[in-house]
C-alpha cells in the first residue's frame, strides 16, 4: 500500500465536496517527495555530465575548430578517425595497457589481500604505508619515476641499468620498445596496493560462518578458496576489476609527464591524443567524436560485463 | 674569485642600484604618467613565461604600477603551461588575461583563430603611443617578421629567444686533447664553425668510463654532444633551423609548399641523426631544460642550446664548469658559412581580442618595449636576451664574464627571424617532433624520414602551408 492510499483511507476514502481535499494535496505531496529528494544530484548530474555530453555529441558533427562551430559535417570527424593510423595506434597502446596492468595488478592485489587477511606480524604498521603510491597524486608519480627512470641522470637509470650495462645505448623512456612497458610498470606500482587494500576489505568483511561450516567438513585450503572466498568475493572483484579497467584506459598523467606519448608515438594512449586534438590541435570536432567512440566502446563493454557478472558472478 | 671580478660584480651592483633607485623624471616617464591618469585603478592580467629573464623583469614591473597607477597582475607559467593556459583564455573568448606571450610558432594558429587583437589604431593614438619609443632600434629580423602580419601590428618583441654553440673550453684549450685532435683530423681544435668539425670534436671526446680526459680518468662515460630530442620542445625546430636550412634545405617553399624530401634535407637529417651516436643515452627524453643542465653537469662536450639558458647555468655557484664554457654563432655548413640559419623563437606578448582593457595593456607592453626598461632588464639580471640593438653597446653585455655567449647571441639575432605563420603548426610539429625521434634513434633511415615527413606535411597543409 502507498503512502498515498493509506493517507486516503484515513482520511475516508474521499471528500463529499468539490475540489482538492487535504488529503488529496498531501498525496500528491508525497508522489513528488521522493523526485524532489533526487532532483539535486539528477541536476547537478544533468549539468555536469549530461549537458556537457550532447553538446559533445552535437560537436562531434561539425566542424569545430579554435573554438568556433561552423558547419555541420554529418560524419566526417569519425571517419577521419577511423581512417586515422594514429587513432588505431592510440587505441591499440591502451588496450595492450590495459591487457598487462589490470591483470597483474590483479593478480598481485589478490594475493597481497590473503596474505594479509593472514593476520601476519606488522599488518597495522604495513597497511598505512599500502596507501602512499595510491594516494600520490598521479603527476608527482611520474616525477618520482621520472627521477629514477630518466636517461643519463636516473636513479636507477644511471646507477644500476647503464652503470651494468644492462641497457645499451638508449634509456627507458627513450627507447621505442621498453618505454610502454615502464608506463606499466610504473602503473602496477601504483594501482596494485590500492587493489590489495580493496580486496584485503572485501575478505574482512566475509562472514566466518560458511568458513566454519567448511573446516568442520574437513575442506582443503584451495577448495575453500576457490569454493568459498572467491564466490564469496566476486562481486567486489568484479567492480574493483571493472573500474581499474575503466580508469588504465584512461591513463593521461604519468604517460604525459614521463614520456609525452613518445617516443614517436609508442605510448601515445586515447587520453593523450584526445588531449592533443584539444588542446594543442584545437581540433574540437574530431576530438568530441574520438570522446563519444570511447563512450559508445565502453557502454557495450560496461554493458555486456554487467549482464555476466548480473548472471555468473552475482555481483550488482 | 678574482678581485678584478669583485671590482666589476660591485660596479655593477652599483649601477643596477642607481637604475633603480634614481628618480630621473624623464619624459618617457612623465609620458606613462600622463597617458595612464585614465586607466588609474585599473588591474590588467599579463601572462608570461617563467625563465630567468622574466624573473628578472617582474622586479620591474612595480615601478610602472607606481608610474601610471595601472595594477599588473603578471602571471609566471612554464613553457608548456603558457601555451595551453594562454590559448585556451584566448580561443574561449573568456578574456581573462588581457595579454599573453606567444612563441612565434603560436603566432599563426592564434591568427587563423583571430583571437589576437591588432594594435594599430593604439599605435597611431597620440594619447597612448609614446613618440620616443623609437622602433627602429628593435632588432629589426625578428621584429618585423613575428609582430607584423600582412601590414598588421600585433605586438612589440619583447623575447628573443636564440640557439647558440656551447662547448667546454677547458677541454677545448687542453693541449694534450689538442694534439691528439689535430693528429686524427688533421686541423686545429677550436670551437666548431661548421657542423662537420662539430660532429668531429663530438665523435673525438665521446669516451668510456675509465678512458682519459683532460689528463684525468673518467669515473663515468662522457659524450661528444647533447641534443634535444623528447618528443615536444624544440627537438624539431633545433633540427628544422640549425640542421636543415644550414644545409641550404627547408621543409616548405616561399609559397609555402611542402618540400621536405628534397635532398638537402635528407643530407641534414642524415648529419643531425649521426651526431645521437655521440650523445647520452637519453637523448630522445633530452628537454630543452636538461639540455643545459647536462652541459651545466659536466657529461657533455658541446651542444646548441637556448642562449637564455645558459644565463641560469654558467654563474659561479650554479655549476662546477662555470667560467670554463665557450659560445658560439651556430655551425654552418662547410662552404655555406656566408649564409648562416639558426634556430630562434621570437616572442611577442599580444593583447587579447577578448580583453576589455586593450588601452591600458597596450601601455604597459609598450612601456616594457622601451629602451629604459629593455636596458633596467639586462642591467638588472645580469644579461638577458636584447630586443633592441642598442642593447648590445650596454656595459652589462659588453664588460660581462659571459661576454662570449652576448657576441655569439648577436650573431644569431642577426640573422633570426620568426617562424613562419602556419595554422597547422601544432599538428604538423606533433608529428615531424615525433618522427625526428624515431631518425634519432634508429628507427626510421634519415630517407625515409623525409619522405614520411613530406607526406605528414602534405596531409596537414594540402598545398600552402602558410597562412
Amino acid at each position: 500500500m502507498t503512502l498515498a492510499h493509506e493517507l486516503d483511507e484515513r482520511d475516508g476514502g474521499g471528500s463529499a465536496v468539490a475540489g482538492p481535499s487535504p488529503a488529496r494535496t498531501t498525496a500528491r505531496a508525497s508522489f513528488w517527495y521522493p523526485y524532489l529528494l533526487i532532483a539535486p544530484t539528477m541536476l547537478t548530474l544533468t549539468i555536469v555530465s549530461l549537458i556537457p555530453f550532447v553538446y559533445a555529441i552535437y560537436l562531434s558533427f561539425h566542424q569545430a575548430k579554435y573554438g568556433r562551430v561552423t558547419d555541420f559535417i554529418g560524419f566526417d570527424n569519425y571517419v577521419t578517425l577511423f581512417t586515422d593510423a594514429r587513432f588505431w595506434n592510440a587505441m591499440g597502446v591502451a588496450l595492450t595497457f590495459v591487457a598487462i596492468a589490470v591483470p597483474i595488478e590483479f593478480m598481485l592485489g589478490l594475493a597481497g589481500a590473503l596474505v594479509l587477511n593472514q593476520n601476519i606480524r606488522g599488518r597495522s604498521i604495513l597497511v598505512p604505508f599500502l596507501f602512499v603510491p595510491t594516494m600520490m597524486a598521479p603527476i608527482v608519480v611520474g616525477l618520482l619515476w621520472k627521477i629514477m627512470l630518466a636517461g643519463s641522470w636516473g636513479l636507477i637509470s644511471y646507477n644500476v641499468l647503464e652503470r651494468f650495462g644492462l641497457i645499451g645505448g638508449t634509456s627507458i623512456f627513450a627507447s621505442p620498445n621498453l618505454a610502454l612497458y615502464a608506463l606499466i610498470f610504473v602503473d602496477i606500482w601504483q594501482w596494485t596496493p590500492f587493489m590489495m587494500l580493496a580486496f584485503f576489505a572485501g575478505l574482512q568483511a566475509l562472514p566466518l560462518g560458511p568458513y566454519r561450516a567448511a573446516a568442520v567438513d574437513g575442506a582443503g585450503s584451495l577448495q575453500i578458496f576457490f569454493r568459498l572466498t572467491l564466490p564469496m568475493l566476486a562481486p567486489l572483484l568484479a567492480v574493483i576489476g571493472l573500474l581499474r579497467l575503466i580508469d588504465a584506459f584512461k591513463v593521461f598523467d604519468t604517460v604525459f609527464i614521463l614520456t609525452g606519448g613518445g617516443p614517436g608515438i609508442a605510448t601515445e594512449t586515447p587520453s593523450m591524443l584526445a588531449y592533443k586534438m584539444t588542446f594543442e590541435f584545437w581540433n574540437i570536432g574530431e576530438a568530441s567524436a574520438f570522446a563519444i567512440i570511447v563512450w559508445i566502446a565502453f557502454f557495450v563493454f560496461c554493458n555486456v560485463f554487467y549482464q555476466i557478472a548480473k548472471k555468473r558472478l552475482n555481483a550488482f | 674569485m678574482t678581485s678584478s671580478r669583485h671590482v666589476r660584480w660591485l660596479t655593477a651592483g652599483v649601477a643596477v642600484v642607481a637604475l633603480t633607485a634614481a628618480p630621473a623624471p624623464s619624459q618617457a616617464q612623465s609620458f606613462y604618467t600622463e597617458a595612464g591618469k585614465p586607466y588609474a585603478g585599473t588591474t590588467i592580467r599579463v601572462l608570461d613565461e617563467i625563465t630567468p629573464l622574466q624573473e628578472t623583469l617582474s622586479k620591474i614591473v612595480p615601478e610602472f604600477e607606481k608610474e601610471t597607477g595601472i595594477k599588473v597582475e603578471w602571471e609566471l607559467l612554464n613553457h608548456f603551461e603558457v601555451i595551453s593556459k594562454g590559448q585556451a583564455d584566448m580561443v574561449s573568448g573568456r578574456g581573462y588575461y588581457d595579454a599573453v606571450m606567444l612563441h612565434g610558432f603560436q603566432m599563426g594558429p592564434m591568427l587563423t583563430a583571430g583571437v589576437i587583437r591588432p594594435i594599430d589604431d593604439l599605435v597611431k593614438n597620440p594619447k597612448l603611443s609614446n613618440p620616443a619609443l623609437n622602433q627602429d632600434d628593435f632588432i629589426q629580423g625578428p621584429y618585423k617578421s613575428t609582430s607584423f602580419y600582412k601590414g598588421k601590428q600585433y605586438g612589440f618583441v619583447n623575447w628573443n629567444y636564440n640557439q647558440v654553440y656551447w662547448a667546454r673550453a677547458d677541454l677545448l684549450n687542453d693541449p694534450t686533447e689538442q694534439a691528439a685532435f689535430k693528429a686524427k683530423y688533421g686541423y686545429d681544435l677550436a670551437p666548431a664553425k661548421t657542423i662537420e668539425q662539430m660532429r668531429d670534436i663530438a665523435e673525438f671526446f665521446t669516451r668510456k668510463k675509465g678512458s682519459m680526459l683532460a689528463g684525468k680518468p673518467l669515473d663515468s662515460d662522457f659524450y661528444g654532444i647533447i641534443l634535444e630530442g623528447i618528443k615536444g620542445g624544440s627537438t624539431f625546430l633545433s633540427m628544422w633551423g640549425n640542421f636543415i636550412k644550414n644545409y641550404g634545405g627547408d621543409i616548405m617553399d616561399a609559397d609555402g609548399k611542402p618540400t621536405f624530401d628534397r635532398p638537402e634535407n635528407v643530407a641534414a637529417i642524415q648529419m643531425w641523426a649521426s651526431l645521437w651516436k655521440f650523445a647520452p643515452p637519453g637523448t630522445a627524453e633530452a628537454s630543452l631544460v636538461d639540455v643545459p643542465t647536462i652541459m651545466g653537469n659536466g657529461i657533455a662536450a658541446q651542444t646548441i642550446a637556448w642562449s637564455d639558458f645558459v644565463l641560469g647555468i654558467d654563474r659561479p655557484g650554479k655549476s662546477p664548469y662555470a667560467g670554463k664554457f665557450v659560445y658560439a654563432p651556430i655551425p654552418t655548413k662547410a662552404g655555406r658559412e656566408a649564409s648562416p640559419a639558426v634556430e630562434s623563437e621570437i616572442s611577442v606578448t599580444v593583447i587579447s581580442s577578448a580583453s576589455k582593457k586593450p588601452e591600458p595593456t597596450f601601455l604597459f607592453l609598450q612601456w616594457l618595449a622601451e629602451q629604459k626598461q629593455q636596458e633596467k632588464l639586462l642591467t638588472t639580471g645580469e644579461g638577458g636576451v636584447p630586443a633592441r640593438n642598442s642593447s648590445w653597446a650596454l656595459p652589462v653585455l659588453t664588460q660581462s664574464p659571459l661576454k662570449g655567449l652576448f657576441t655569439a647571441m648577436k650573431a644569431s639575432l642577426d640573422v633570426s627571424t620568426g617562424k613562419p605563420k602556419m595554422p597547422k603548426f601544432y599538428e604538423v610539429y606533433d608529428e615531424l617532433t615525433g618522427l625526428s625521434q624515431e631518425i634519432g634513434l634508429g628507427k626510421v633511415s634519415p630517407e625515409d624520414g623525409a619522405k614520411r615527413g613530406q607526406q605528414i606535411m602534405v596531409k596537414h597543409c594540402g598545398q600552402s602551408c602558410l597562412l
